[in-house]
């Protein structure tokens, strides 16, 4: 085959390294736009006025208070991980929710292969596309924080959360079908695309704001060669609870899709009955039972999920079942009847509705109610420090009424905004919060004035008695 | 029999009246006019008595059983599905939706009406050729594809020899219905993965030399639908029997390779998913060999500046860098 623009001018093949060097120069590096000698800035307190570009006064004031990343409005926290944070942002080009976790390099390096499982994990959800796989949307690189932007698609909470919330720590069996079946779905996708995942448990299951499940966190799941003839793997690094036998007993090489099954298995077994088929009082402990592969199903699970659970549970991974097996099992096609009420996905600071926390930042700026009532035009870093310790809530209400053309709220200091401490400390607010009625907080919060709305999520952190 | 308001006809009746009322309208005497009014009345009393109104509840289930068991043993659902196009608008949307719940119900882990259809198989087969039909194809649509979902189902229409008419509703003028007979096309192809997996294997060749014809068709939305799919299907693991043989074919790897030069970039852009499984595979046949080393210098000259805007693509410039390296290397197989 030959090309007709070949005379042009042939450009010489790259060798791995230079395309991918190439790549590297063309991620994307979104954040603020912020002078050098902003960076480091944290600890001095050295009053702050810089020479800035009237055009940068403009930007910066733009975006005084809706801090963004990118395109993306920051919202408030939505969970912590070993990893770093998560927080709900809203795209500003396309007014989606998403979520987007927040990677630092520093607290990586801490962790055992941290950085691997997550350029794994991106790897392998770029190239995915699911209903009930979490979709990657876009990532950021920001080198000089060393922090790295995972925008995803936005989900109120995980199974995890919501077994916890209950006190019986289960689903009613419709619901859990519900979920089980979506994760049937998912896998299957991942399977297809040869992904392992390796890391099946309900911690790892979201669910949107319409109920979708979503499989999460593919920090440790394996993608097999697109010639390999079957699904044997080496390594396996999940959860222990959720291990299979194969993996307890250290087989040197076991059958990848077969460990998911298992996963499954245990946490159809866990959403079901609010227990684990396996426990032990520490790792060795567990891996021996698991081992052993004996277990029992409570009395009150009957068949066809009582069947359903032995096949998933299989000892031998070659009698365990398949996903075609599951697909056809009877109680994979019965949706068990709406007879219990529904386990809600746990209320975030208060709000049953989840609504979305981007919105009182967005008010807060177009919205404020008097620019000119307070505040000087500039204050220095130390003053902000002063606000940001200091104990006076009212103080946080002054911080948000900043002068419009205020360009000092961009500077680089994250751990020095008081917003960023209220974060650290949902309890603070569900302190606050439980002191009202709490019949109806939506209506509440939109009730409320924007300026007061946002200071309750400007309480320095104070621990609960 | 209350005083005001319509009486409650029983879904015996209401199954009867319908029937006789679809009968009429078939056989298009003079009353004609008046079947159609009473086809559009019964169908919207049947639809209320599944799916309620805003003023009533749904049926009790044992309502709905025994409108369930009437549509059975009357065969009214073909009789509605042949004479679908005498209907009219809001009937056969009626249809569309009375078909699709009642297919829905389960009893335990039962489906009576999958059972039913798999009995009934014309079911089917005629709503497949529906697609023939302008005005009904869109209805048939919705209903094939809510049938598509069962794997008893699916299996029935993918072994029959309708299913191979697929390949010309595809690409019938109407654009609205190519792409809705596309997206069941797609749906039986994919939705169960066993059963469409040993369907390519046992069907290759009909298969394929069917797909060949999308592939080379004229119209550029079949062609780059069908590339996009056959590269969905050829990378699912699933289907791995079927992509070895796909791969193993020179023919196959020579129209990838004009795909690749097509005027579309869309349309180069899928055949570089398609080209580079022939390029990675390990165990090259000779013909295949062959090609590739005939076309080595023209092929790493290509693919170096084949979408080279693509920068933000990591993974697709991965891809390309191991496919041009790949090509680099390629070493002709020792003479025997």
């Amino acid at each position: 085959m030959g090309s007709e623009r070949a005379e042009e001018h042939i450009v010489l093949a790259y060798s791995d390294e230079e395309v991918l060097d190439d790549e590297e120069g063309g991620s994307r590096i979104f954040d603020d736009l912020e002078p050098a000698s902003w960076i480091n800035d944290e600890d001095t307190d050295v009053p702050i006025f810089h020479r800035v570009d009237s055009d940068q006064i403009i930007y910066e004031a733009k975006k005084k208070r809706c801090k963004m990343i990118g395109k993306y409005v920051m919202g408030d926290l939505l969970g912590e991980g070993s990893y770093g944070k998560v927080k709900e942002v809203l795209d500003s080009e396309t007014l989606c929710r998403r979520a987007v976790k927040i990677l630092k390099k520093r607290k990586l390096r801490r962790i055992p292969n941290g950085e691997q499982n997550v350029q794994r994990e991106i790897t392998l959800l770029k190239k995915l596309r699911h209903r009930n796989v979490i979709g990657l949307l876009d990532v950021l690189v920001n080198d000089e924080k060393e922090k790295m932007y995972l925008v995803m698609e936005f989900c109120v909470g995980g199974l995890q959360d919501m077994l916890e919330s209950t006190p019986q720590k289960r689903f009613p069996l419709w619901q859990a079908h519900g979920y089980f079946c979506q994760l049937m779905d998912g896998l299957q996708y991942l399977h297809s695309q040869r992904i392992i995942h390796k890391d099946i448990k309900p911690g790892n299951l979201l669910l949107t704001l319409s109920g979708i499940l979503k499989i999460s966190d593919l920090g440790v799941a394996e993608a097999l060669d697109f010639f390999a003839e079957d699904d044997t793997c080496f390594t396996g690094q999940g959860s222990p609870a959720f291990q299979p036998p194969e993996i307890a007993n250290g087989h040197e090489k076991f059958l990848g899709f077969k460990v998911d099954i298992w996963s499954s298995g245990v946490t159809l077994y866990n959403i079901t009955t609010g227990l684990y088929p396996f426990e032990g009082d520490n790792i060795f402990r567990l891996f021996e039972n698991i081992a052993k592969g004996e277990y029992t199903i409570p009395d009150e699970i009957e068949n066809p999920l009582r069947d359903l659970l032995h096949g998933m549970l299989q000892k031998d991974a070659v009698k365990r079942f398949t996903l075609q097996q599951i697909r056809q099992h009877p109680w994979f096609w019965r949706k068990p009847p709406q007879t219990l009420e529904q386990v809600p996905v746990p209320p975030l600071r208060g709000d049953e509705l989840h609504n979305m926390t981007v919105l009182p930042y967005l008010m807060d700026y177009h919205y404020v109610e008097d620019p000119t009532s307070v505040q000087p035009q500039y204050y220095t870093e130390h003053e902000r420090n002063a606000w940001a310790e200091g104990q006076n809530p009212e103080r946080y209400g002054f911080e948000w009424q900043e002068p419009v053309n205020n360009i000092r709220s961009k500077e680089g200091s994250p751990k020095k905004y008081p917003d960023e401490m209220g974060y650290g400390s949902p309890d603070t607010h569900q302190t606050e919060e439980s002191g009202e009625s709490t019949s109806d907080s939506s209506k509440r919060k939109s009730k409320r004035k924007t300026t007061s709305c946002i200071s309750v999520k400007k309480f320095p952190p104070c621990k609960q008695s | 029999m209350p005083l005001f308001g319509k009486s409650q006809k029983s879904p015996a009746e209401v199954v009867k009246a319908l029937k006789e009322a679809v009968s009429a309208l078939e056989r298009g005497d003079k009353k004609a006019e008046k079947a159609q009014e009473d086809v559009s009345k019964n169908l919207v009393l049947m639809k209320n008595m599944l799916y309620g109104t805003s003023d009533a509840e749904p049926q009790t289930d044992i309502m709905v059983a025994q409108l369930a068991q009437e549509l059975y043993n009357s065969n009214l659902l073909l009789l509605l599905i042949q004479n679908l196009n005498r209907i009219d608008f809001e009937g056969k949307k009626d249809v569309a939706q009375v078909f699709n719940n009642i297919l829905r119900r389960q009893i335990g882990t039962r489906s009576p009406t999958v059972e039913y259809i798999c009995t009934k198989p014309d079911i089917l087969f005629t709503l497949m050729r529906g697609y023939e039909q302008q005005e009904i194809a869109l209805n048939c649509g919705t209903m094939l594809r809510e049938c598509a979902r069962y794997e008893a189902l699916a299996k029935i229409m993918l072994y029959s020899d309708d299913f191979f008419n697929f390949f010309r509703y595809v690409e019938v003028s109407t654009f609205d219905i190519a792409s809705d007979a596309f997206s069941t096309f797609k749906e039986l192809l994919t939705r169960h993965k066993m059963l469409c997996a040993e369907f390519l294997e046992l069907n290759y060749d009909k298969v394929f030399s069917h797909y060949q014809r999308l592939l080379n068709s004229e119209n550029y939305v079949t062609r780059r639908q069908s590339l996009k799919l056959l590269g969905e299907l050829l990378l699912d693991r699933h289907n791995f029997t079927v992509m070895t043989r796909y791969i193993s074919n020179p023919d196959n790897l020579k129209l990838m390779m004009n795909m690749l030069k097509e005027k579309s970039r869309n349309i180069q852009f899928e055949a570089f998913h398609v080209f580079k499984v022939f390029v990675a595979n390990p165990n090259k046949p000779k013909p295949i060999l062959e090609i590739l080393l005939r076309n080595q210098d023209k092929l790493v000259e290509f693919l170096t500046r084949f979408h080279t805007d693509r920068s933000e693509d990591e993974q697709f410039n991965d891809e390309k860098a191991y496919l041009i390296k790949q090509i680099k290397e390629l070493k002709p197989l020792p003479d025997h």
